[in-house]
């Protein structure tokens, strides 16, 4: 039994053809069962975020309306959100402009790569620093990269105050 | 020799043609055929396929296989756990919390990686004791038993380790307690239980140490030993049983990969229900100035936990250090402490009976802390004999 165990076995005692490839069948499907066993509520765990991701949203108070025509303002909310096992307060900024049409709302992500762009009000542009993207304020793309119009929140105004419906 | 009883030698040959080499080399071969003449995975797998099984060589021989199977569980279920773990004071609790009770699927991974710990411990316990008692430890199989020997104490490492991680009250104190223990080694107890717990106090530091011992370190180290573990059972063959049977070896393909796979679906069955019949829970959350919670290690260290209670004042070192350690030693050294060829039990006698003893001696001390262990862990009294002030007075 030690060193070369080469030799051959012998046939009168090895399982038939059919009897190894049934039992090969058995060990496969056995196989199948414990490795779905442990994956599947492994893969259920790991993609938990999955699931979590369509967030309902609420409407948020951002500031008192007192927005005049064609003005842009900067906004900062605190709002109180889940991150994972914790519950924390996060600060968000959103712009508000009023034209012609009433108010909108854009989220100061660059749609190139989402560095924070910033108004300058004497210009009425917004300045992205990254790669130099400028959007007009009504939130379309004047140059560089950028490939679409600033991303917009849901806005409105009620009883003197603006609301903003923020997806958290 | 009927060649059919046998894995052939390519993958996408009949084994009638074995001598057909061209077959590889053919303008199109099967993707089987084409990584085969790269790699030679093929051999490899048909090796391992055709490994002789002596006569006698059956249940008993499963083990190893259930004991890989799990610990490859252990290594799926830590690393969706780790995804969701915060190894901070401020965050443990409540991540383990998160994942116990609110996140899909994470009451049951959870679970199957707890019980998946004692399960472990078990099957371990078993394999070796087969090892031991078939003498399958003899010349020339020393270096495997002592690599056996070396996963044994990762393995016991690694709970040690993953059972603070939780931070609740059991998982707290259990480490306040077993860091002591490390305390009452002469002379250098007092640097050895700052290194281990990374300060003076169950802390911060102690918790962040044990999550990259226990994610990093001891993974490593297991997934080498298994390799080296593997690589000999298979240069030295399996044993086979103490008295040598008639016949000739059969090939490990397929009647015992079929046992293999039965012993495997029957331990993991257990661990399933275990994991959905007794879910993982949580206590409070760690609390060092609580005095309402009485602490109490692991089921498997609990055998050594009772000997120290019943350690006169002064001789705790006996139960944390020297009994402990003697039997350890006893384990790595066994094959040379043991070596005649005989592998039959009646002729290594002493061996026999000194094990014997000693399981018995864990045994006994294990049952009395089970039995002894209150229901549901509710917050105990503080008694004179409270564990508390045993591994408090350990270092006072």
């Amino acid at each position: 039994m030690n060193s070369t165990n080469n030799e051959p076995l012998h046939d009168d005692q090895a399982p038939n053809p059919e009897r190894r490839k049934f039992l090969g069948g058995l060990v496969g499907l056995i196989n199948a069962v414990v490795v779905l066993v442990v994956l599947a509520p492994t893969v259920g765990l790991i993609t938990a975020p999955l699931r979590d991701r369509n967030r309902k949203g609420r409407w948020v108070p951002v500031m008192d309306d007192d927005l005049a025509m064609g003005e842009t303002r900067e906004a900062t909310v605190e709002l109180e959100v889940k991150d994972g096992y914790r519950v924390t307060t996060r600060q968000y900024v959103v712009y508000i402009h009023r034209n012609r049409n009433g108010l909108l709302c854009f989220d100061p992500a660059c749609t190139h790569l989402g560095c924070r762009i910033r108004f300058q009000e004497e210009k009425d542009r917004y300045f992205c620093p990254c790669h130099g993207g400028v959007f007009d304020s009504e939130g379309k793309v004047v140059s560089g990269p950028p490939p679409k119009p600033l991303s917009r929140h849901e806005v409105k105004s009620e009883g003197g105050k603006i609301y903003v419906f923020m997806k958290v | 020799m009927d060649f059919r009883t046998l894995t052939p030698e390519r993958p996408s040959a009949p084994p009638e043609d074995r001598s057909e080499e061209e077959r590889l080399h053919r303008e199109r071969p099967s993707w089987k055929d084409w990584l085969e003449l790269r790699t030679g995975w093929w051999g490899f797998v048909r090796k391992n396929l055709n490994e002789p099984m002596p006569p006698g060589v059956g249940w008993w021989q499963t083990l190893g296989n259930l004991l890989l199977t799990l610990l490859v569980f252990q290594f799926i279920t830590g690393f969706a756990l780790a995804m969701y773990y915060t190894p901070s004071p401020d965050g443990a609790y409540q991540s383990v919390r998160a994942i116990t009770y609110d996140l899909p699927g994470g009451s049951i991974v959870r679970g199957l990686h707890m019980w998946g710990s004692s399960f472990i411990v078990v099957v371990m316990v078993m394999h070796t004791l087969r090892t031991f008692f078939w003498g399958s430890y003899k010349k020339p199989r020393e270096l495997t038993w002592l690599v056996g020997v070396l996963i044994f104490q990762v393995i016991l490492a690694f709970s040690f380790t993953g059972y603070l991680l939780p931070w609740d009250q059991k998982a707290y104190w259990a480490t306040v307690v077993g860091i002591r223990i490390a305390g009452t080694v002469p002379g250098v107890g007092d640097a050895l239980m700052v290194l281990i717990g990374g300060g003076p106090e169950v802390g911060a530091y102690t918790l962040s140490r044990f999550y990259s011992i226990h994610v990093m370190l001891l993974p490593a180290s297991l997934m080498g030993l298994i390799l080296i573990h593997l690589f000999l059972v298979r240069k030295h063959h399996i044993a086979g049983p103490v008295v040598l049977k008639k016949g000739k070896p059969q090939p490990f393909y397929p009647a015992q990969l079929f046992k293999d796979a039965v012993v495997v679906l029957v331990g993991v069955g257990l661990l399933v229900y275990f994991a959905y019949a007794f879910p993982p829970a949580l206590e409070g959350i760690a609390d060092p100035t609580g005095t309402e919670f009485s602490p109490r290690p692991e089921w498997y260290f609990l055998g050594l936990y009772e000997l120290l209670k019943v350690m006169p004042p002064g001789w705790e070192v006996v139960a944390t250090l020297i009994a402990p350690g003697i039997v350890t030693i006893g384990m790595f050294l066994l094959p040379w402490l043991d070596r005649s060829p005989h592998r039959h039990p009646a002729r290594r006698q002493w061996a026999i009976v000194t094990a014997t003893l000693i399981i018995l001696f864990i045994a006994t001390f294990t049952l009395k802390g089970i039995i002894e262990t209150p229901k549901h862990h509710a917050p105990a009294p503080v008694t004179s004999e409270s564990p508390a002030e045993i591994g408090a007075s350990a270092t006072d």
